[in-house]
């Protein structure tokens, strides 16, 4: 662990990598090589790939990683698909993690942002990556044909290696050494790629690059940095948001041994110690008054479910469009029959296992800071530093860690774990570690919004739909956890509404409209964002309707699907896993919905006790990303889908009295345990068509499943989540 | 003075002798392969074994050890060699991997109970401990994989 302001690892060297066009295939040749080749070579457009690789004359590919891991695995993913244009020996592959806020990394999908959310990584990296690896190889080609006084054309590679028609072998690291004069570098955006019928490694199982430390105890997580001369902080936090300290009593903490200082911040007092446990006991000792006049002192999430309601069902209420095809309210006027209902959700926590944790360390002149911290966005965070020290951006280095676990929580533009450890560092002039407990993680959590649902449809008389109407009236999002981006893209808010636009169904009449409504609590992005609770209201809606309509509510969902013929692929195919067609009165319940472009067909079957205790005891899932890049994590991350699906839709639920979080810990906020796991049965479609996301597609169908197999099993409808186990009892009762 | 055997090496510390067991072999002897998850003896991030027994390091303070043998992730096998780390890796059993150190000494603990253990035993067994990313299954694969191998 370094504390230097050069580190000589990570892409922090902006000189390195602006300095010459041709860095990729030079990396480690040395400077007289790099300043022949940039004055010999032509350099590319701006948008140049070459700064993604280099090649060592040794033969290790050094290949950035531009997002941050969180479990998602595209630590190893994204770089497998430079890796595979470019045709590397992925054993000669080192992964270098992209730690600066280097626009040109940007993730396509947030407009150039360094942000590792909305399962995108691959989806926006696929052309960009492929494209760096194509151009590199390309390289590598002209300078073998030159070497060897040959046709390119002639050449072929292998991996690692240019292959001449005579067998004549040619290794990367040693055409790295060769030099590239006379060498030009293709455009990005004509240059061929592969077919994918030659694919050596995408699509193949490659093991994951972090598995063996993660099961030897020896990946470091921001949580287990060490610096030397490092200090330890809690923070005694304001109990509700917007509160302050107004006086601090600190003379008994102060006292105890090992405490180093107490440094007031905006919304709490850190007491900064030589350990952990120091801090730990001294920030009891603490005699914070604070502040009483905010506004979510009033707030109580009863209440608050109860607005949410009236908004959803007030036909006045304003709302934005989320999305619209035809007249949804005019067909459901003239329909037949017309059937409405509220569903409801609770706020939910994402309940990650390792707490927030970051290190700082400021400069002596305070101009500048090295920071230690796992978070979903370089950019952001070199943010958060740069506005909390008043620097420049510049002067911030970063050492982005591998997370315990994100699902959204660590995306906001202002990340206060990280603020309190620059601010305790500045205070003492030492490196300083700020850890949250678990309680500190709970009560000062960002959770998934409440929100009420009113969904309204018609049906014709011969059973089929007509016309959809979906309100969701919550607050937005990303007014508070972005407020610069929510600037930009007011009122469309992807985070609040994803989902309520069910696009996978053709729905002739349909429309879906945000009312939003007042935020009481503190919010974040959630795995699944906002199809955690739209998808569950539109497919156990889906459901009642099929029953109004007298249909088996497979084939009432795919009269919707005769245009989306993938879609409908899913819907046979869970079907046919699942022996729907032959389900008797087993309890299983079917729900279609997905995450952005990626579609997920589901069965769950389930079992229900006399105390409303839910038991998923089966559930088959049938899922199409597009192409697929690594087919063993994305089992593993749409099996964890489900599974987090799985426990938001049985137990998961945060209260809000007076403006404060009342749970604690995993034992009054509780997720899903080993013995409550079901067998999953998991199809992923081999389609030919580009990536899309596999991180959050195996959540949002799982609730509107388990609510339909519960009507399947007991003949009462479940339509406020989390299924508890009071709801249950309360729902047999109705 | 607190005397304590730590992965086979004895080690004495000064720390308070009602500090945390947890944060003791953490930021005093430098081990972070155990981790801290929640303090309360939920989600087992936290687990060590204790002359063979596994515990909560989160529950222990640094007085109920002395004199016993602790053994933590690394004391396991540092270099991942042990048929469970490799059965982890054969099964690619790790997301985040936060909670994996904890599920491996729970699964090893297990595995010293019932050699040969049923998925019901081994899923009622691991419910002390919690993934957040969903892997039990494949924690359950692994450990039937290890008990194969052992």
């Amino acid at each position: 662990m370094s504390n230097t302001k050069n580190p000589i690892s990570g892409v922090s060297r902006r000189g390195f990598v602006q300095g010459a066009g041709l860095t990729f295939l030079l990396g480690s040749a040395g400077v007289t090589s790099i300043t022949a080749c940039s004055a010999s070579v032509p350099m590319a457009d701006p948008l140049d790939v070459n700064q993604w690789l280099s090649i060592g004359p040794d033969g290790m590919i050094e290949i950035v990683f531009p997002s941050t891991e969180m479990g998602q695995s595209s630590y190893s993913t994204l770089p497998q698909i430079l890796a595979e244009e470019l045709d590397a020996d992925w054993d000669q592959v080192r992964i270098r993690q992209l730690n600066v806020d280097d626009r040109r990394f940007g993730n396509p999908l947030f407009g150039g942002v360094l942000y590792t959310a909305g399962s995108t990584g691959v989806q926006a990296y696929y052309e960009p990556m492929r494209r760096a690896g194509a151009q590199a190889r390309d390289v590598l080609l002209q300078i073998a044909a030159r070497e060897l006084g040959v046709d390119k054309a002639s050449l072929t590679t292998e991996p690692s290696a240019v292959v001449g028609a005579d067998g004549t072998r040619l290794s990367y690291g040693d055409l790295a050494r060769l030099g590239t004069d006379g060498v030009t570098v293709p455009d990005a955006v004509s240059v061929t790629l592969k077919d994918r019928a030659a694919f050596r490694i995408i699509g193949q199982d490659l093991p994951r690059r972090d598995v063996l430390a993660k099961s030897s105890g020896q990946a470091e997580y921001a949580i287990d940095v060490d610096v030397p001369g490092m200090l330890h902080a809690t923070v005694l936090r304001a109990p509700v948001e917007d509160e302050r300290p107004v006086r601090i009593d600190d003379a008994d903490a102060r006292a105890m041994p090992g405490v180093i200082d107490v440094v007031p911040l905006p919304d709490g007092v850190a007491v900064v110690a030589d350990s952990l446990w120091a801090a730990l006991g001294a920030r009891g000792a603490l005699n914070v008054k604070w502040s009483t006049d905010s506004p979510f002192r009033t707030s109580n999430s009863e209440d608050t479910l109860a607005e949410y309601s009236a908004a959803a069902e007030n036909p006045d209420a304003d709302a934005a469009v989320w999305a619209e095809t035809g007249d949804a309210p005019n067909a459901i006027a003239n329909a037949v029959q017309t059937f409405s209902q509220l569903y409801l959700t609770d706020y939910a926590y994402h309940a990650q296992i390792e707490p927030m944790a970051a290190v700082a360390s400021v400069d002596a002149d305070g101009q500048g800071a090295e920071v230690w911290a796992g978070t979903q966005t370089q950019s952001w965070t070199t943010h958060t530093v740069a506005t909390t020290l008043n620097i420049p951006p510049e002067n911030v280095r970063l050492n982005m860690k591998t997370m315990g676990g994100s699902f959204g929580r660590r995306t906001a533009l202002v990340q206060n774990y990280v603020r309190d450890a620059v601010l305790c560092s500045k205070a003492v002039g030492r490196p300083v570690k700020v850890t949250w407990s678990r309680e500190d993680d709970v009560k000062n959590g960002t959770f998934r919004p409440a929100a009420a649902q009113k969904v309204e449809a018609g049906l014709t008389e011969d059973g089929k739909l007509d016309g959809w109407y979906h309100r969701v009236a919550t607050p937005t999002v990303i007014g508070f956890f972005n407020p610069i981006r929510w600037d930009a893209v007011r009122p469309n808010d992807v985070i609040s509404m994803r989902g309520a636009e069910s696009k996978f169904y053709g729905i002739k009449d349909f429309r879906a409209d945000h009312v939003i409504t007042e935020r009481h609590a503190r919010l974040a992005p959630y795995r699944g964002i906002g199809a955690a609770y739209t998808s569950f209201a539109a497919e156990a809606f889906m459901d009642e309707l099929a029953e109004q309509a007298g249909r088996d509510p497979l084939d009432f969902r795919l009269d919707l699907v005769a245009e989306n013929p993938r879609g409908r692929h899913l819907l046979e195919k869970v079907a046919e896993m699942s022996g729907w067609r032959m389900r008797g009165d087993r309890a299983m319940g079917l729900s279609f919905a997905g995450y952005s472009s990626s579609m997920a067909a589901g069965v769950a079957e389930i079992e229900v006790d006399d105390q409303g205790t839910i038991r998923v005891v089966n559930f088959w899932a049938a899922i199409d990303a597009g192409l697929i890049v690594s087919p063993d994590n994305s089992h593993n991350q749409v099996e964890g889908g489900i599974i987090f699906g799985i426990s938001s839709a049985l137990s998961e639920k945060i209260d809000i009295e007076k403006g404060e979080v009342v749970q604690n810990n995993f034992y009054d906020y509780t997720i899903a345990r080993a013995g409550e796991i079901p067998p999953i049965e998991i199809y992923l479609a081999d389609v030919d068509a580009p990536p899309v996301g596999i991180g959050e597609v195996g959540s949002p169908m799982v609730s509107g499943a388990i609510a339909n197999a519960f009507y399947a099993a007991r003949g009462k409808r479940l339509r406020h989540m989390p299924f508890t186990p009071d709801r249950v009892v309360q729902a047999l009762q109705t | 003075m607190t005397k304590f055997t730590l992965n086979g090496e004895p080690v004495e510390v000064t720390n308070p002798r009602e500090e945390m067991l947890l944060l003791v072999i953490r930021d005093t002897l430098k081990l972070k392969g155990t981790k801290y998850g929640c303090g309360a003896a939920q989600c087992g991030a936290c687990t060590v074994h204790v002359d063979g027994v596994p515990m909560f390091s989160c529950q222990l303070s640094l007085d109920m050890v002395e004199g016993s043998e602790v053994t933590t992730i690394e004391g396991l096998s540092e270099d991942g060699s042990h048929p469970l780390q490799q059965a982890w890796v054969e099964e690619q059993v790790p997301q985040c991997g936060y909670c994996q150190s904890g599920q491996i000494m729970r699964a090893a603990a297990l595995l010293n109970d019932l050699p040969n253990p049923t998925r019901e035993e081994i899923a009622s067994y691991m419910s002390t401990n919690l993934c957040r990313c969903g892997t039990y299954n494949r924690i359950f694969q692994a450990i039937e994989r290890a008990a194969k191998e052992v």
